[in-house]
C-alpha cells in the first residue's frame, strides 16, 4: 500500500520559516520528501533553517509580507505549489481600553491581510496545483474569550472564515484549504509577548495532555499537505492537547 | 516625568480600587482588583502614555508604583 503520508515530490511553501513552528514544519515536511520553499523576514535564520533540512532542492526567499511590492517579488520567483502552510504571525496583548486602529492593522496585516493576498497572487497566477493543500495556523483564541486577545483572536477567527470561503471557491480545482488551531505552543513567539511566561506555565495544569510543541502541530500539518487528507476541506481542526475538555 | 501624574495615570485603570490613598510606595500586587490583565493594561498605559514599552521581566520584577516610575524613567 502507497504511503499515504509521504510528500514525497511535492513542493511545499512555509511562510513564517525561520523560527518557531514555521521552522519545525518545514523540517518535517523535508524529512517526508518534499521540496520545501522558505520565507520569512530574516535572512540568517533562513539559512539556519536551510540547511537543517533533510533532502535536497530546497530554497527560501527573504520577504516582509506586508510589503506588497516584495509579495509581488515572490510571486514571480516561485515555481508550481503542491501546498502551502502559513504561519507567519504576531501576538500582542492589549486590553480592549488601549486598542487603536494603529495597533488593529498592524495584527490583521500580519496575520490576515498579508495572508490572503499571498494566496490571491499564487492562485492568480495559476501557481497553486490541483489537487494541493493550503494550511492555515490559526488558533484556539479565536474561539474562546481570553482577555487581552481581542486583536489576536479576531484576526484568527477572520482566518476561520476565509478558510471554509476560500474551500468552496477552490474545490473544483480540488484544492484543499483547511485550518488549525492550536492551544498552546511552546515557542519562541510564546516567550516574545509582553505577557510574562509564568501565565503560560500556569495553563499547563488545564491540559490534560500538557502544552503543544510546534512538532505536536507539526504531524496535524504534515497530514494536512499529504494526500492522506485529499477528502478534508474547509475545516479548523482543533488541537490543545485536550484544553476545550475542561 | 512626575510621580504625581504617574500614579494618576496608573489609577485610572482601576474601577474598584479607592485610588486616591495610593502613594509611591503602594504595593500594588497587594490589591485585591490587581489582575493579570491590570498588568496588561498598565503596560499599555506606559506605552500610550510614556512611549515605553516595559518588558514582562520590568513589570514582574516592579513591586511598588514608584518601581515602575522609576523602570520608566530609566527608558526616557
Amino acid at each position: 500500500m502507497d504511503n499515504l503520508l509521504s510528500l514525497q515530490g511535492k513542493h511545499i511553501l512555509v511562510t513564517g520559516a525561520s523560527s518557531g513552528m514555521g521552522k519545525v514544519f518545514a523540517q518535517m515536511a523535508a524529512a517526508q520528501g518534499a521540496r520545501v520553499s522558505l520565507l520569512a523576514r530574516n535572512e540568517e535564520r533562513l539559512k539556519v533553517t536551510l540547511e537543517s533540512l533533510e533532502g535536497e532542492g530546497h530554497d527560501f526567499c527573504t520577504c516582509d509580507l506586508t510589503e506588497d511590492d516584495q509579495l509581488t517579488d515572490i510571486v514571480n520567483k516561485i515555481d508550481q505549489l503542491d501546498g502551502i502552510v502559513l504561519c507567519a504571525g504576531i501576538n500582542d496583548f492589549v486590553p480592549v481600553k488601549f486598542i487603536k486602529q494603529e495597533k488593529i492593522s498592524k495584527m490583521f496585516q500580519t496575520n490576515y491581510f498579508s495572508q490572503l493576498i499571498l494566496v490571491q497572487k499564487l492562485l492568480k497566477k495559476k501557481l497553486i496545483n490541483k489537487g494541493a493543500s493550503i494550511v492555515f495556523i490559526s488558533s484556539i483564541s479565536s474561539m474562546l474569550g481570553v482577555q487581552g486577545t481581542l486583536l489576536y483572536a479576531s484576526s484568527k477567527g477572520a482566518i476561520n472564515s476565509a478558510v471554509r470561503v476560500l474551500a468552496s471557491e477552490l474545490a473544483n480545482q480540488r484544492i484543499r484549504v483547511n485550518a488549525i488551531c492550536p492551544g498552546i505552543v511552546k515557542t519562541e513567539m510564546l516567550s516574545g509577548t509582553n505577557v510574562d511566561e509564568d501565565v503560560f506555565t500556569k495553563q499547563e495544569a488545564l491540559y490534560p495532555l500538557g502544552l503543544g510543541t510546534p512538532k505536536d502541530v507539526g504531524g496535524a500539518v504534515l497530514f494536512h499537505l499529504s494526500d492522506a487528507s485529499r477528502w478534508l476541506t474547509g475545516q479548523c481542526m482543533i488541537m490543545d492537547g485536550g484544553f476545550t475538555l475542561n | 516625568m512626575e510621580i504625581k501624574d504617574f500614579i494618576d495615570n496608573f489609577a485610572s485603570n482601576f474601577d474598584e480600587t479607592d485610588t486616591d490613598s495610593f502613594t509611591p510606595e503602594t504595593k500594588f500586587r497587594d490589591l485585591d482588583e490587581w489582575t493579570s490583565m491590570l498588568a496588561l493594561a498598565t503596560m499599555a498605559m506606559v506605552s500610550e502614555e510614556y512611549d515605553v514599552e516595559l518588558t514582562a521581566e520590568e513589570m514582574r520584577n516592579a513591586q511598588t508604583i514608584e518601581d515602575l516610575f522609576n523602570t520608566t524613567k530609566s527608558h526616557l
